[in-house]
């Protein structure tokens, strides 16, 4: 939900997660989308696993070769899905390649 | 627990342009009532089995919509468990014949998703994701193919394997005039189809579909209500089992324990073992959630689903026939109704009245419906 107090409540959260490193678990390409992330197919996302052992799904960018399980990765600060030239932005984790 | 099917009622499935949310709930209902020999005064509650309504459909209030347009004043609900809201209206009113509180209930499983674009289709179902697959761009083909690329690392599960059940289910569907995609395919155009995910193709995923169907379920001992002309067919299990929301927080991505835990207790409280199983309909919203269905329910081992099926073990004339409706991937998948779907394909295989795809001597059915990935897992054990 893109609207100011979800996206307010979630940015108080995004600090934990900078520079926050761990390796794919598995993989997956997308190539229809949900509303909102059309522009960005075909994007990849991975579950991965932190130094902590916990997990989350991420979209992982900035990739150049094919992604492999193992593969260590780096959490980031990106734009999460369109942003409209008028509208809100919302800013989540993604994860890119070490 | 012995429960009674007395009537069962299916609309065509598809992309039923002419029907609407109420003409579907409606024909099911009204067939299932014709069925049973019953009229609507002799039901005591209604259970209807719809996810997305009050997104899709802009109504809410989904209980006593289908009681007004029966014309009835009893007590209405809408249970909702996303894919598994079907499965879960079954189990509901079989609770309520259980603690005595009704003698003949009606359950009606409906969705009307034809009527917007599959882009709006696709971010309402991702409702039953976590927040944080919506926020990573995740689908429920996305979804699954995590599942099915954990299976390939694991197994080694192939494409290939995968593109037998969909060659599998359409087959059966070709002999279904209820089915959504009555016609065969080959294992080269599943392959060869449009990529949706890694490792998906278009035919490895169930459509968007129109559709409702309905049960009328009664205590057993209820002496008034007589299935005439007609095999009685008895529900000895009803279980459901949940598990996280978020796939990334499950203990293993090769199995889902919802599945596990279900039919576990299901087994047990019909007193029967896989082996004396006869005909089952699995939740094949993806190919590989049919492969990981077979194993996690405990008709094969582990890692070994994609070669039990691609054998022809679950193929109709086979071993135990898997999904002769079509399954979700080829007799389609109306959220709501395909759960109550399952248990109206179970009764007509064990009544002897499912034509072209009739399971011969079936006496036992399973049915497993799947919620989400595997939050909610319902399965019921039909006996004759």
């Amino acid at each position: 939900m893109n609207n100011p107090p979800t996206i307010w409540r979630k940015t108080k959260e995004l600090h934990k997660y900078i520079g926050k490193k761990g390796k794919i678990v598995v993989a997956t390409k997308i190539f229809v989308a949900p509303e909102g992330f059309e522009h960005e197919v075909p994007y990849t996302v991975a579950i991965i696993e932190f130094e902590d052992a916990s997990r989350k799904p991420l979209q992982v960018v900035d990739l150049t070769d094919e992604l492999e399980p193992g593969q260590q990765v780096i959490c980031v600060i990106r734009r999460i899905g369109k942003v409209e030239a008028s509208g809100l932005i919302s800013y989540g984790v993604k994860a890119k390649p070490l | 627990m012995k429960i009674k099917v007395a009537g069962i009622g299916l609309t065509k499935f598809g992309e039923l342009w002419s029907k609407s949310i109420y003409d579907l709930s409606l024909e099911a209902a009204s067939e299932a009532l014709l069925d049973a020999g019953l009229k609507i005064q002799d039901i005591d509650a209604i259970y209807v089995g719809n996810m997305l309504s009050g997104v899709l459909n802009h109504q809410d209030q989904l209980g006593a919509q289908v009681a007004s347009l029966l014309k009835t004043n009893a007590p209405a609900l809408k249970v909702e468990g996303a894919c598994a809201s079907g499965g879960l209206a079954v189990y509901t009113g079989i609770q309520a014949l259980l603690a005595g509180t009704s003698k003949t209930v009606l359950i009606v499983g409906v969705e009307k998703m034809t009527d917007a674009s599959p882009a709006q289709v696709s971010a309402a179902l991702m409702g039953a994701g976590s927040e944080d697959e919506r926020l990573a761009g995740l689908t429920f083909p996305g979804l699954y193919a995590l599942l099915a690329k954990a299976h390939m690392q694991k197994f080694g599960t192939t494409k290939e394997h995968m593109a037998h059940v969909a060659v599998k289910n359409h087959y059966h569907a070709s002999l279904n005039e209820k089915a959504q995609f009555p016609f065969e395919i080959t294992v080269e155009k599943v392959l060869r189809s449009s990529r949706i995910t890694d490792p998906f193709t278009l035919f490895d995923a169930s459509p968007i579909t129109d559709g409702a169907a309905a049960v009328i379920l009664t205590a057993a001992d209820n002496k008034k209500q007589k299935t005439r002309n007609k095999k009685d067919v008895f529900i000895t299990a009803s279980s459901i089992a949940t598990d996280t929301i978020d796939l990334s927080k499950r203990e293993s991505l090769t199995e889902l324990k919802g599945t596990k835990l279900a039919a576990k207790k299901a087994f047990t409280q019909a007193g029967i073992s896989p082996s004396d199983v006869d005909v089952v309909e699995v939740h094949d919203c993806f190919t590989i959630a049919e492969i990981i269905a077979m194993e996690d329910i405990g008709f094969c081992k582990k890692g070994e689903g994609g070669e039990y099926i691609k054998q022809g073990n679950t193929k109709l004339g086979g071993k135990m026939p898997v999904n002769t409706s079509g399954g979700l991937k080829a007799c389609g998948h109306p959220v709501g109704a395909t759960g109550v779907k399952q248990i109206v394909e179970i009764t007509q295989q064990l009544q002897k009245r499912a034509g072209k795809k009739q399971v011969e001597n079936a006496k036992v059915g399973l049915a497993q419906n799947v919620g989400g990935t595997g939050a909610t897992v319902v399965v019921h054990i039909l006996q004759v």
